[in-house]
């Protein structure tokens, strides 16, 4: 179950990031479907993970990728719930060009007193 | 009285960044070294292991391998190589169901780096977990056999995609399994149009000289 590790790892990033004090309430991931993350593994991982910790409590949302097909006869390149598509070019191989994406996009905190952390809210 | 305030905080990195960041510095090593290191990945009872013994024997005086090979538990595999290979080192994940990289980066300890110019890592016997964590290897193979059924590529998108080059062991069973070569290949073609798919039996041998072929070929 690689959604155990992965939780792992994700933790010790929003610890780095988390400004002290602050209470994170919300964690979102970019997942590509190509990784094969079991979203209700990985909820269950991200509990465990981070029971006892000071993200205990907070929320992972996922935001899963679609893949990315791309077509070298046509350059044409779109998104695709299949990694297995014709394009619309008649080319019968198209290559995937992403879905393998697994990035921390952000996390949300709640915070009693204005800190640094504000300076990066958009 | 100060009102708590929520802030959504941007980041934007990869989630994985300290296991990459690790790799990144094993894989320097090995080129700093000149050795070619080959992450293995394949189901449980693929032929992983027999296809580095019939490896390990090819290149007995010829080549300068070293193995490093992960296991949940038992020694089974690194005593199956050490017969054939003075430097294996067994890797127990435990619970892990794949390798990452700081387990490699400590398990280089156990090896005497001079005397290596390939190095192979048998990953822990699992198609999907282990594709994503990057060990610091130059290329990953990805070992498929004809009795898992022809229809495993198309199942394990992330493999095949990422794969260097695929081997389809257990030729030598094809007549006796239920297994259409063609359909193989179109399942790889259409995620991974130019990896090399090469068809091999560790128990007879054939087919074992292309991929000794295509590892001496291997640059760092």
């Amino acid at each position: 179950m690689h959604e155990f590790s992965i939780a792992e790892a994700l933790a010790t990033q929003v610890i780095k990031h988390a400004p002290e004090g602050a209470r994170v309430r919300e964690v979102e991931i970019r997942v590509g479907v190509m990784r094969g993350l079991e979203p209700e593994a990985m909820a269950m991982s991200w509990e465990a993970v981070t029971a006892d910790s000071p993200l205990e409590g907070s929320i992972l949302r996922m935001d899963i990728q679609p893949w990315a097909v791309s077509c070298s006869a046509c350059g044409r390149t779109w998104t695709s719930n299949v990694p297995f598509n014709v394009c619309a070019c008649g080319n019968e191989s198209p290559s995937p060009a992403g879905g393998d994406e697994l990035d921390l996009i952000s996390m949300t905190i709640e915070e009693d007193e204005p800190s640094s952390a504000g300076k990066d809210d958009q | 009285m100060t009102q708590p305030r929520t802030v959504r905080v941007p980041i934007s990195e990869r989630v994985l960044e300290i296991n990459d960041d690790i790799a990144t510095q094993n894989r320097a090593r090995f080129t700093d070294r000149g050795i070619f290191a080959v992450d293995i990945i394949g189901a449980p009872g693929s032929g992983k292991t027999a296809i580095l013994e019939a490896t390990l024997r090819a290149f007995a005086g010829r080549r300068k391998p070293a193995v490093l090979v992960g296991d949940l538990t038992t020694r089974r595999d690194g005593d199956r190589l050490a017969r054939y290979c003075d430097q294996v080192v067994q890797i127990s994940t435990g619970q892990g169901c794949h390798l990452e990289a700081g387990q490699i980066r400590d398990a280089l300890a156990q090896l005497d780096l001079a005397a290596v110019d390939i190095l192979f890592i048998e990953n822990v016997g699992n198609l999907i977990c282990p594709v994503g964590f990057d060990l610091g290897q130059a290329a990953k193979v990805g070992i498929f056999s004809t009795t898992e059924g022809d229809d495993k590529p198309g199942k394990h998108p992330y493999l095949v995609n990422e794969a260097d080059l695929l081997l389809l062991n257990k030729i030598d069973l094809m007549p006796y399994v239920s297994f259409d070569r063609s359909n193989f290949e179109a399942d790889v073609r259409l995620l991974n149009p130019a990896v090399p798919i090469l068809g091999l039996s560790a128990t007879t041998g054939e087919g074992i000289d292309e991929w000794l072929a295509w590892l001496e070929r291997g640059t760092v």
